[in-house]
């Protein structure tokens, strides 16, 4: 899907920001962020509700103007050419960009016609489209019946129908039930496996990044990580230890000289564990006795990169 | 490049035009009803002729109401989401405002042609119309409304708003014009409210197309079309204006963190 190189392009990267910053009055939604995403990367944008992502992937996609920094998305800048830039991306909303009375067939039409597709074209694309999602039986059935899963499936399809080269994703699982989570990335991968197209993702549900093949965690409009996610959870240890206890305070108190700094989370202490050899826990554990209630040794995930990087505190 | 997605716009603009049923056979009998009835009344006091008279003001009326509706449609699109598929469509945004007009036009053309033929079956239109100027007066009249219709949509964010538009934009749009009496036999405030409403322009042009003559018809037919052109024109480019300002669609896709949904 190379296409040719337009005059005015810049830069080889899918998207690339600079210092992107976006305010509303006193309060910076966006402050000064720089991303950079190779053609072909599967990248997650993450951090928690309020923390900027789909401000940021708004302005990429040119429905909002950055207060200060550029960006450019396919070689195109968002400020000068966002007419370019919304041929090359394909944007998935968090909620729905269907018409509940139209069929998907007639939705499909309207969406392809709007980024000038032929209807001989639009006819292709959607039959093999539907195919890949699931969805060929539902061709002739108005969007209204069809469930929440299929619906932003569909609107999926809407968003690669004009095979865009890099797809925006905002949230593609929030509000879904866990099967048809894990359906919609499983389309996802087949739709990357097909096309090899940049997927730019946000989600705050961290574990379902894990196959990105690389994640940046905002805070407050800020980048505070990035990194590939096994790498990010490797930097983080080899296990984490979660305790309880009746007096935690005192507890954390007596851990900390001999594991390091604790993550504090309500009723639960976390700590890093580096070694693989869990002897030394579980002569801890001995010692602690009946202190502590619950004693949990696991494997790190990406949510403990979260926490921990939202707690402020360093992860490698 | 951008004719495919005007013709996308207008396609699905018919395709619920011809869905809502109820939609259209309303607009067929809210002007018959206003025909027959009110005519049908006011001629007993006017006496004369008050019917004859009439007609150009309910095939208008079919115009205003077809229009005004399928352009609010956009107030719509942005509640249900489907403005954000025309945000992301790959072309200047003015463009879907023109398109949208384009579509109400198109839309409130059609059902004042469907008005004619009912119009005609009951023997209101025939004789004495002038085919050629009645077809530019549908077309002039329609692009008029959907700019009325474009500039008010832009303007309102939630339809919650419907009300308010019906009473403050699209009854007196309709009153204050020459479609049930003529202009220029309006006490001076009503008359000069009339002058400055495009609409009233259109309904002269159609009584120049139908009646016999351009019998009760207020100004001419150049500065009719004048007029009607220019109206369209600027209530686009207002439009387009507003709508090109992204705080015409933020609300829509921006929530900001906190505020409920």
């Amino acid at each position: 899907m190379n296409a040719p190189r337009a005059p005015g392009v810049t830069t080889s990267a899918a998207v690339r920001a600079t210092g992107l910053v976006k305010r509303y009055g006193e309060l910076a939604a966006v402050d000064g962020l720089d991303l950079e995403i190779a053609p072909g990367e599967f990248f997650g944008l993450l951090g928690p509700n309020g923390s900027g992502k789909t401000t940021t992937l708004h302005m990429l996609a040119t429905l909002l103007r950055p207060s200060a920094g550029a960006a450019s998305v396919a070689g195109f800048d968002i400020a000068a050419s966002p007419v370019q830039v919304r041929a090359s991306i394909g944007l998935v909303f968090q909620e729905s960009a269907l018409d509940r009375s139209l069929t998907v067939a007639q939705n499909l039409r309207f969406a392809g016609l709007l980024h000038d597709l032929a209807p001989r074209v639009i006819e292709a694309r959607s039959r093999e489209l539907l195919e890949l999602f699931d969805l060929s039986e539902r061709r002739d059935q108005p969007v209204g019946a069809l469930s929440g899963g299929m619906r932003r499936a569909l609107d999926i399809v809407r968003g690669v129908l004009h095979q865009p080269r890099c797809l925006l994703l905002d949230e593609p699982t929030i509000g879904l039930d866990l099967p048809n989570r894990r359906r919609i990335w499983r389309f996802i991968e087949r739709l990357r496996a097909r096309t090899g197209m940049t997927v730019l993702l946000t989600t705050h549900y961290l574990e379902e990044a894990d196959g990105c093949d690389r994640v940046v965690f905002i805070r407050k409009g800020r980048l505070v990580e990035s990194g590939a996610p096994r790498s990010l959870v490797a930097q983080l240890g080899r296990h984490i230890l979660e305790v309880e206890g009746v007096d935690l305070d005192a507890l954390v108190a007596a851990l900390e000289p001999k594991l390091g700094p604790a993550l504090r989370e309500g009723d639960v202490a976390h700590f890093r564990y580096a070694d693989e050899d869990l002897a030394f826990l579980a002569a801890l554990q001995t010692q602690v006795g009946s202190r502590a209630q619950a004693w949990r040794v696991r494997r790190p995930n990406l949510n403990d990169v979260f926490l921990w990087v939202a707690a402020g505190k360093r992860v490698a | 490049m951008v004719l495919r997605p005007i013709y996308a716009v207008l396609e699905r603009e018919l395709l619920r035009m011809v869905r809502q049923r109820t939609r259209l056979v309303a607009a067929m009998v809210r002007p018959l009803i206003w025909l027959l009835v009110i005519g049908g009344g006011f001629a007993a006091i006017a006496g004369g002729d008050y019917k004859s008279f009439l007609v150009p003001g309910v095939l208008g009326m079919t115009m205003l109401f077809g229009a005004m509706l399928a352009a609010l449609g956009t107030v719509y699109d942005k509640e249900s989401g489907v403005m954000r598929m025309m945000l992301v469509a790959p072309l200047p945004r003015a463009w879907m405002v023109i398109a949208k007009l384009i579509a109400a036009a198109v839309a409130a053309a059609t059902q004042a042609l469907l008005l004619l033929v009912l119009l005609a079956l009951l023997g209101y239109v025939g004789r004495g119309a002038e085919w050629g100027l009645l077809g530019a007066a549908i077309a002039a009249t329609s692009l008029a409304c959907a700019g009325i219709g474009m500039l008010t949509a832009s303007f309102s964010r939630t339809l919650e708003n419907f009300a308010g538009i019906m009473n403050f934009v699209i009854f007196p749009v309709f009153f204050l014009s020459g479609s049930l009496y003529p202009v220029r036999e309006l006490p001076p405030v009503l008359y000069w409210a009339a002058t400055l409403n495009p609409y009233t322009y259109g309904v002269d042009l159609l009584k120049h197309a139908l009646l016999r003559g351009g019998a009760g018809a207020d100004f001419s037919v150049p500065f009719d079309l004048a007029v009607l052109a220019a109206a369209t024109v600027a209530s686009a480019a207002v439009a387009s204006l507003r709508f090109s300002r992204e705080s015409a669609y933020e609300p829509m896709i921006h929530v900001p963190a906190g505020r409920a949904r």
